[in-house]
C-alpha cells in the first residue's frame, strides 16, 4: 500500500505542476517586449495555408508560446542562479566581475580587424576634413582588468587605440584609454551599466582639455550632486540578479550659467538633465534626455566659439562638462540622424569655422561610426 | 515537435494525456493513432503522407507475408517490403549524398533534389522492416488490425529518436495494455529524468562544444580542444539516452514497454562493450537482421571480420548522409577487428581502468569524425587534441575550464552507474536515516528536476535537435 502511495504521490506532483502551468500559460495576456531581454517579443503567428505548409508556421508558433510562457522573467532568473551555483563567471554576454561589478563581454572574434580598419579609414577622412579630435573610449572590460574573471576573453582595445592614435596623430588623439587606467580604482563606471560614471566622463574631460590646450574647469569631484542610488542598467537587466543600485551623480557646475538645449531643433529646455528619467528603468537618460539624433546647445559663455561632437550614449554624460568652453555645441547620434553627416556640418559650421569631436566608446565607434 | 520544449510540455502533453485517460479501452488506440499524426504533422506537414504510405505498404505487405507464410509468394512480399522500404530511407536520405559523390568523382554535374531529410524516417522504416521480416520468420503474428499497426509505426513517444522498437517488442502491448499507478509513477519518473538529462546536461554542456567547434582551429590548444571533444560527448550521450529515457517512459505511463536503449557506455571496457551499451536498440536491430544473416561468427573468422565491417559501415551511414559517418563507421570497425584479432585478449589480461581508458580516447577521437564534417575540420581538430596547432594550455582553454569544470565533474559523475547506486543503496538501507532521505529524494528529487528543465528550456538560448540527420 505504502508503495501505491508513494506512486501516486509522485505521479500527481509532475502532474500538477505540468497542469498549473498550462493553465496560467493559457490565461496570461501577450507581452509585446521585454523589458528585462530588451527585446520585442514573438507574437502569434498567422495561420495561411502556406505558412502551414512549409512548417514555417509551427516554428513561428513555437517561437510564440516560449517567448510569450508564463512568468518568462522568472524562469530565466533561475536559469541565472543555476548559471551561478555552477560557478560560471559570464550570463547572457555579461561577466560577473570582482566587486559587484556587472561587465559587457566584447569577444576577439566579433571585432575583425577589416572592420576596424575600415572604420579608421572613415574617421582619419574626418580628421583630416575637419581637424577633429578624436576620444574613443575604452569599455569597462579593458579598464577594470584586476576585476575581470580569470582569463576571461576580452577584444584588446588597447590595441586598437594604439593603432588608431598612431595615425590620427598626437595633436588630434586624445588619450582617454591613459587617463582612465590612471583612475582604475575610482567609481568611474557603472556597477550594473555599461556606461561610465559622470566621474569616468570627468577624467575623459580632464584629457580632452590637456589635449586641447584648454584649462579645465574646477568641477568639484567630491562634491557631485546625488540624483539616484537606484540606478539599475542595461547590464542588471541582462543577468536580472539582485543588485543595490548604482548611484548617479553630477557636476552642478555645468549649469553654473543658464543654458539652452534644442532637441531635434522643437523641443526647447534649459537644462541638461531630465529627471523623468529617474522613476524609469532607464534612469541613464537622465543625462541629455536620453538619445536624440541632433542637440543645439546654447551656453551664456559669450567667446564665440562653435564645438560640432559626432558621439554614442556614453557622451551624454561628458558633453555637459563641455559648456565654459563653447558658446555653441552641437551634437549628433548617427544612429537616430538620416541625413548625410558631412552636408550637415557644412551647414552648421558657422563662418568663423567650428571644432569637431569625434566622442565614442571603442565598441560603438566600430558598430556605429559612419562619415559620408 | 520535441520534447524539450514548451510547447510539448505544456500544450501537446497535458492535452494529449487527459482525452487518452478519458477515452475507455481500445479507443485509447485511436487517440494514440491521432495524436502521434499530430505530433508529427507539426513540424512535418507533408512527409506526414510519407510516413503514412509506408504503413500501409508495411501493412498490407505483412497481411500478404502471413497469407502466404511458408509459400514462395511470401518470399515475394518480404522482398517487396524491404525493397520498398530502403528505397524511402534512400531515396529521401542518400540520394542527394550518392549526387554528390557521383559528380565529385566524375564531374558529371548532376542536379541535387534538395530534399529536406523526413524526421524520424530512419527509426519507422527500420521498425516496419523489422515486423515484416518478423512475420515472414513466423516470430510475429501478422497484425489484422490496420490501426493497432499504424500506432505501432506511429507512435509518439519514439517516432522521431528512437528507441527503434522492433514489432515483437511491443506486439502483445498493441492490442492490450495493463496500466498501474506503480508504472505510471515509474514512467513519470523516467520521463522527468530524461527531460532533466537533455535540458540540464545536455543543453548546458552542448554550449561548450558549440562555442569550441565555432572557433579557429588551428592554433587551439590542447586544452581548449579536449574540453571541446568532452563536450560533445556528454552532449550527445546526455541528449540521445535523455531522449530514449523520455520514450520509455511515455511508453510506461500508457502500458507499453520499450527496449533500453543506453546502458552507461562510457564505462565500457572495450569497443565491442561500449556498442552493446550504446544505442542499444539500433545495435541489436542491425545484429538480428544483417549481422546474423550475413553468417555472423559461425562462418571462420574472417567472413566475422567482413560481417563487422559490413555492419559498422552501415550503422555509421545510418546516423547521417555525409562521409564523416561512414569514417566514424570505419574507425570503430577497425577496432572492433583488431578487438577480435587479439587486442580483445590483451585488454582481458590488462587492469580493467586500462579498458577504460582506451575505450575512452576511442570514443572521443570517434566523435571528432561524427561532429566535424569536413576533412579539413576534422583534420584540424585532431591536430589540435595531439598538440600540433598550438599550445599545451592557453588563456582561453584555461577559462573554458573554469566556466564548465563544475558541470563537467556533474556530467562525468552523472554518466557512471553511481547515481543509480547510491538510490539503490538508500533505498535498501537498513538505518532510518538513510531509508527517509530516499523518501524524501522520491518526493522532492523528480518536481525539482522538472521545475529547472522547464528554466532552461524556457529560457532556450540554447536547446538544439541533434537528430535531424539520423
Amino acid at each position: 500500500m505504502g508503495e501505491k502511495k508513494n506512486a501516486f504521490f509522485t505521479t500527481a506532483v509532475i502532474a500538477a505542476i505540468i497542469l498549473i502551468f498550462t493553465a496560467a500559460d493559457l490565461c496570461r495576456g501577450d507581452r509585446l517586449y521585454s523589458e528585462t531581454e530588451n527585446r520585442l517579443l514573438a507574437a502569434r503567428p498567422k495561420a495561411s495555408g502556406e505558412t502551414v505548409f512549409s512548417g514555417k508556421f509551427a516554428e513561428d508558433y513555437e517561437a510564440y508560446v516560449t517567448d510569450q510562457f508564463v512568468s518568462r522573467d522568472k524562469w530565466i532568473g533561475i536559469k541565472t542562479r543555476m548559471d551561478i551555483l555552477l560557478q560560471k563567471k559570464e550570463i547572457n554576454g555579461v561577466y560577473l566581475a570582482e566587486d559587484g561589478y556587472l561587465i559587457e563581454q566584447h569577444l576577439p572574434e566579433d571585432y575583425s580587424e577589416i572592420l576596424a580598419a575600415k572604420k579608421t579609414a572613415l574617421l582619419l577622412e574626418l580628421v583630416r576634413e575637419w581637424d577633429a579630435a578624436v576620444m574613443l573610449v575604452p569599455t569597462a572590460d579593458n579598464i577594470l582588468t584586476d576585476k575581470m574573471p580569470a582569463n576571461a576573453p576580452c577584444y584588446d582595445q588597447a590595441a586598437l587605440l594604439e593603432q588608431i592614435a598612431a595615425q590620427v596623430g598626437d595633436r588630434n588623439y586624445v588619450d582617454v584609454y591613459g587617463s582612465l587606467k590612471a583612475h582604475a580604482q575610482e567609481d568611474i563606471y557603472y556597477r550594473s551599466d555599461h556606461h561610465w560614471t559622470s566621474l569616468g566622463a570627468y577624467y575623459g574631460y580632464l584629457a580632452w582639455a590637456e589635449n586641447r590646450g584648454e584649462t579645465p574647469y574646477a568641477y568639484r569631484t567630491n562634491a557631485m550632486t546625488v540624483v539616484s542610488e537606484d540606478f539599475l542598467g542595461t547590464l542588471h537587466s541582462k543577468t536580472n540578479l539582485d543588485r543595490a543600485g548604482d548611484t548617479i551623480r553630477y557636476f552642478e557646475g555645468t549649469e553654473k550659467r543658464p543654458v539652452t538645449v534644442t532637441y531635434d531643433f522643437n523641443r526647447v529646455t534649459d537644462t541638461f538633465y531630465e529627471r523623468s528619467y529617474l522613476d524609469t528603468k532607464n534612469q541613464y537618460g537622465f543625462f541629455l534626455d536620453d538619445n536624440h539624433a541632433f542637440i543645439q546647445i546654447d551656453t551664456s559663455y559669450r567667446n564665440g566659439k562653435t564645438l560640432f561632437v559626432i558621439k554614442d550614449s556614453y557622451a551624454n554624460s561628458m558633453v555637459p562638462l563641455l559648456t565654459p568652453h563653447y558658446e555653441r555645441i552641437y551634437v549628433v547620434d548617427l544612429r537616430y540622424y538620416n541625413g548625410r553627416l558631412s552636408t550637415l556640418m557644412k551647414q552648421m559650421k558657422p563662418e568663423g569655422g567650428m571644432d569637431v569631436l569625434v566622442l565614442y566608446n571603442c565598441i560603438h565607434f566600430l558598430e556605429e561610426f559612419e562619415y559620408m | 515537435m520535441v520534447f524539450s520544449s514548451v510547447l510539448f510540455l505544456f500544450r501537446f502533453l497535458p492535452f494529449f494525456f487527459i482525452v487518452y485517460f478519458l477515452i475507455p479501452g481500445r479507443g485509447k488506440n485511436v487517440i494514440l493513432f491521432l495524436g502521434s499524426l499530430l505530433f508529427y504533422a507539426w513540424g512535418e506537414p507533408v512527409y506526414i503522407l510519407l510516413m503514412l504510405f509506408s504503413t500501409l505498404v508495411d501493412y498490407v505487405n505483412g497481411r500478404l507475408i502471413g497469407k502466404f507464410q511458408g509459400r514462395s509468394l511470401a518470399k515475394v512480399f518480404l522482398v517487396l517490403s524491404v525493397v520498398i522500404n530502403l528505397f524511402i530511407l534512400c531515396f529521401f536520405k542518400y540520394a542527394d549524398f550518392l549526387i554528390q559523390t557521383v559528380n565529385g568523382l566524375t564531374g558529371a554535374g548532376l542536379p541535387h533534389l534538395n530534399l529536406p531529410l523526413p524526421i524520424g524516417i530512419s527509426f519507422y522504416t527500420f521498425q516496419t522492416m523489422s515486423y515484416t521480416i518478423d512475420v515472414y520468420r513466423g516470430k510475429a503474428k501478422m497484425q489484422r488490425n490496420i490501426l493497432d499497426f499504424g500506432v505501432y509505426v506511429t507512435m509518439f513517444p519514439q517516432l522521431i529518436a528512437g528507441p527503434i522498437v522492433k514489432y515483437s517488442d511491443v506486439e502483445r502491448e498493441l492490442h492490450g495494455r495493463r496500466v498501474t499507478i506503480i508504472g505510471i509513477s515509474h514512467g513519470t519518473k523516467r520521463f522527468v529524468t530524461g527531460l532533466a538529462k537533455k535540458a540540464l546536461l545536455a543543453n548546458m554542456i552542448g554550449e561548450l562544444w558549440a562555442d569550441i567547434s565555432a572557433m579557429e582551429f588551428s592554433g587551439m590548444s590542447v586544452l581548449t580542444s579536449w574540453i571541446g571533444v568532452l563536450a560533445f560527448a556528454f552532449q550527445i550521450y546526455f541528449d540521445f539516452s535523455g531522449y530514449s529515457d523520455m520514450a520509455i517512459g511515455l511508453g510506461e505511463i500508457m502500458g507499453f514497454h520499450f527496449p533500453e536503449n543506453f546502458n552507461y557506455p562510457y564505462i565500457a571496457s572495450s569497443v565491442t562493450d561500449f556498442w552493446r551499451r550504446w544505442h542499444i536498440s539500433l545495435g541489436s536491430w542491425f545484429r538480428e537482421y544483417v549481422y546474423i544473416p550475413l553468417g555472423g561468427n559461425r562462418k571462420g573468422l574472417s567472413r566475422q571480420l567482413l560481417n563487422i565491417l559490413a555492419v559498422w559501415m552501415l550503422t555509421g551511414i545510418w546516423h547521417g548522409a555525409g562521409w564523416n559517418f561512414l569514417l566514424w563507421g570505419l574507425w570503430f570497425a577497425f577496432l572492433l577487428m583488431m578487438e577480435k584479432l587479439f587486442l580483445g585478449k590483451v585488454l582481458s589480461r590488462l587492469p580493467g581502468a586500462i579498458g577504460m581508458l582506451y575505450n575512452a580516447l576511442a570514443v572521443l577521437l570517434g566523435w571528432v569524425l561524427f561532429a566535424l564534417d569536413t576533412p579539413a575540420g576534422i583534420g584540424g581538430y585532431l591536430a589540435a587534441m595531439f598538440g600540433f596547432g598550438g599550445k599545451l594550455a592557453d588563456s582561453q582553454g584555461l577559462y573554458l575550464l573554469g566556466e564548465y569544470f563544475v558541470l563537467l565533474v556533474i556530467a562525468a559523475v552523472a554518466a557512471t552507474p553511481l547515481p543509480g547506486l547510491l538510490t539503490k543503496g538508500l533505498e535498501r538501507a537498513e538505518t532510518g536515516w538513510g531509508i527517509a532521505l530516499y523518501r524524501l529524494g522520491e518526493k522532492v528529487i523528480p518536481a525539482l528536476l522538472l521545475l529547472l528543465s522547464i528554466a532552461v528550456i524556457v529560457d532556450g538560448s540554447f536547446n538544439p535537435f541533434l537528430y535531424f540527420r539520423f
